[in-house]
């Protein structure tokens, strides 16, 4: 299937990575998936958010814990949303950290849990599992998003949700 | 850096599915569309082929140890560039011609004779200096037709599907937003159905 129509749909992945943070913001840094099970989400370093359209405004937020801050918040709340961003998964024992663009579903900089000893083609076998692993996670996790936010019923309950979460004032 | 340690940055692509036996033939057409050294005394300046994923000097595949035991081919583009930079030649030509006219005993050369020397030095510096060399790393999975470019860089991209459907007749699709729904098992009706949504404006209050 041909990406012609990647601009069109662009927002869809702006407004899963911005799900994903409501979703881990709400569940404890936990969301649930069928085939994994509980897969813990945090958000580390660097988010940027921006806001669709012809005219892009953006936001990059450089800290620890950068959805904790008041600017990650402040740009929510001015109608952007997040377009890039590094995730920490946790999934059973294994510890995964990648960027993420929410244009394209790219991956850049994965880190995968250690694969030492062995030749090299064991070692890259043996990381490609782990690749496919995460990358089945984040595909998992956007099918889910994409099969809510075209369930109308359920997709209302939690647009509402989610716009009583971007307005609240933080305490 | 890439598939055998370090961190990963890639891109994704989907290939139609293999024919029978292809083993045989895809190793053919690897050789057919290997990498060959740049020449420094031709005026080539960009070189691309592939090359075994575990040696970048060699082209030489065995089809009955092509897909590895899980069912993946590993490949390496490599593109070699050999080029002088504009700021270097000029400095050289300048040096060059300096020489030249201190042997003549004259103030300064003719254009013509400008434009001879500056072949010449080019020529001299090509053979003294060595290619910069980049691999890009492949991973295809036969199973599933996805192919794996271990680089998110659209240059190299491009010239990575330049190769594949060249060597392999066959067309690279990038996956993508709607893409990976269909790969993830959505049908055609469910992503059609995605063409009537539009951007959910969070930051604004319920009316």
């Amino acid at each position: 299937m041909a990406e012609t129509s990647r601009e069109r749909y662009a927002f869809l992945g702006r407004e899963f990575l911005t799900w994903l943070w409501y979703e881990s913001a709400h569940n404890n840094s936990r969301v649930q998936t069928d085939t994994f099970g509980a897969v813990q989400v945090e958000f580390g370093q660097r988010l940027t958010l921006e806001t669709g359209g012809n005219v892009r405004e953006g936001s990059t937020v450089s800290a620890d814990a950068p959805t904790e801050t008041e600017e990650a918040r402040t740009a929510l709340r001015t109608g952007k949303k997040v377009s890039r961003a590094r995730l920490i998964l946790e999934v059973a024992d294994k510890h995964y950290e990648l960027g993420i663009d929410a244009e394209t579903l790219t991956l850049s900089q994965l880190k995968l849990p250690v694969v030492s000893g062995g030749e090299d083609l064991w070692r890259i076998e043996e990381r490609l599992k782990l690749l496919d692993e995460v990358e089945a996670i984040i595909d998992e996790l956007y099918v889910a998003f994409v099969r809510l936010r075209r369930d109308e019923e359920a997709w209302g309950r939690v647009r509402e949700a989610m716009r009583e979460w971007v307005l609240e004032v933080p305490a | 850096m890439g598939l055998v340690n370090g961190t990963i940055s890639y891109l994704r692509f989907v290939a139609n599915g293999v024919p029978e036996a292809f083993e045989e033939a895809y190793c053919a057409a690897l050789r057919e569309h290997r990498f060959h050294e740049i020449d420094p005394n031709s005026d080539l300046e960009r070189s691309t082929g592939w090359v075994q994923f575990e040696d970048a000097f060699s082209s030489d595949w065995d089809p009955g140890t092509f897909v590895t035991p899980s069912g993946h081919v590993l490949l390496r583009l490599r593109v070699d560039t050999l080029k002088i930079p504009a700021v270097t030649l000029k400095a050289y030509v300048e040096q060059a011609a300096r020489e030249r006219c201190a042997a003549d005993k004259r103030d300064k050369l003719i254009r013509r004779e400008i434009d001879v020397l500056k072949l010449e030095v080019k020529k001299g510096l090509r053979k003294r200096s060595l290619p910069r060399m980049q691999l890009l790393e492949v991973c295809w999975t036969i199973a599933t037709g996805e192919v794996r470019l271990m680089s998110t860089s659209r240059a190299a991209a491009t010239l990575f599907v330049e190769s594949f459907e060249k060597t392999f007749h066959q067309e690279l699709k990038p996956v993508g937003l709607l893409s990976v729904l269909w790969l993830r098992g959505m049908d055609d009706a469910e992503i059609d159905h995605l063409a009537g949504l539009e951007p959910e404006p969070f930051h604004l209050a319920r009316i």
